[in-house]
């Protein structure tokens, strides 16, 4: 991963939170590297990620962020398992919508989804871990992104 | 006028049924997989569907095959995050009526059924 690859994966959220509403409060705050995959929120949704890259991209964020997006889907649904469904989902459409640039030889897994501060050791990371820190509507949700 | 929904995720499911509700749809299903939505789609024969690719069980593209092996005319659109044009290309030339990206656009959503129909 360099910084080209990881301004690509900024695009595809920016592109998410437009898609949600015509003029999102979206701040992107410069992405942050750590030695493991994180920080980790209530909820998580993990892609793997193999063939041209290997690792795992992951969206982050709490049930409150997550409560809002529902909302502004028109989902009417606030419970545990409507709001995993939907960090699972935005991880998937951040990671597919990649391809556009990266190509069809970036290969994703469907979803899976950690709920709780577990730690990133859990599932496979690259050896470079970025955090994007993504600030809408008083929530930070991260996209996470740990390619080699 | 029948119509089947399937994507893994019940938000997405639940968000284009959302921005199809019209006089001209009697019926909607959904399928969490291409599994269950070849079941349903040899049960009741839809109209138009609307499939996701990237899923567990059985991908979109496996099941596409499956689906115009029942019915070569069956209208599919595929809905996926999937955004590069060889994966678009591919599922056109497996038989797909259309391709849209994710995230979801209710107005494009609604133009390519449109579309569907009046082909």
């Amino acid at each position: 991963m360099n910084d080209q690859d990881i301004r690509i994966f900024i695009t595809m959220a920016r592109r998410y939170f437009e898609a949600l509403e015509p003029d999102p409060s979206l701040v992107i705050e410069p992405p942050f590297l750590r030695e493991e995959l994180g920080p980790l929120l209530e909820y998580t949704g993990i892609i793997s990620v193999s063939g041209r890259s290997k690792g795992a991209v992951c969206f982050t964020a709490n049930g409150a962020m997550l409560e809002q997006i529902l909302a502004l889907l028109h989902d009417e649904r606030r419970g545990d398992a409507a709001k995993r469904d939907l960090v699972g989902e935005i991880a998937n459409t951040l990671s597919g919508n990649a391809r556009e640039e990266f190509g069809s030889d970036f290969l994703i897994s469907v979803p899976s989804v950690m709920v709780g501060p577990r730690r990133s050791a859990d599932f496979h990371s690259g050896e470079r871990n970025y955090a994007i820190p993504l600030n809408w509507r008083s929530e930070t949700a991260y996209l996470l992104i740990g390619l080699d | 006028m029948k119509f089947l929904i399937v994507d893994d995720s019940s938000v997405v499911r639940l968000a284009i049924e959302r921005d199809l509700e019209t006089g001209q749809i009697a019926e909607i299903d959904q399928a969490a997989d291409g599994v269950e939505a070849v079941r349903l789609y040899e049960e009741k024969k839809h109209d138009v569907i609307t499939l996701d690719i990237t899923m567990p069980r059985m991908d979109g593209l496996t099941c596409l095959d499956n689906l115009l092996n029942i019915n070569p005319e069956a209208k599919i659109l595929i809905i996926s995050a999937l955004r590069d044009r060889p994966t678009a290309l591919l599922a056109l030339k497996r038989g797909a009526s259309g391709f849209l990206c994710k995230p979801i656009n209710p107005d494009e959503l609604r133009e390519a059924i449109e579309l569907l129909l009046n082909d």
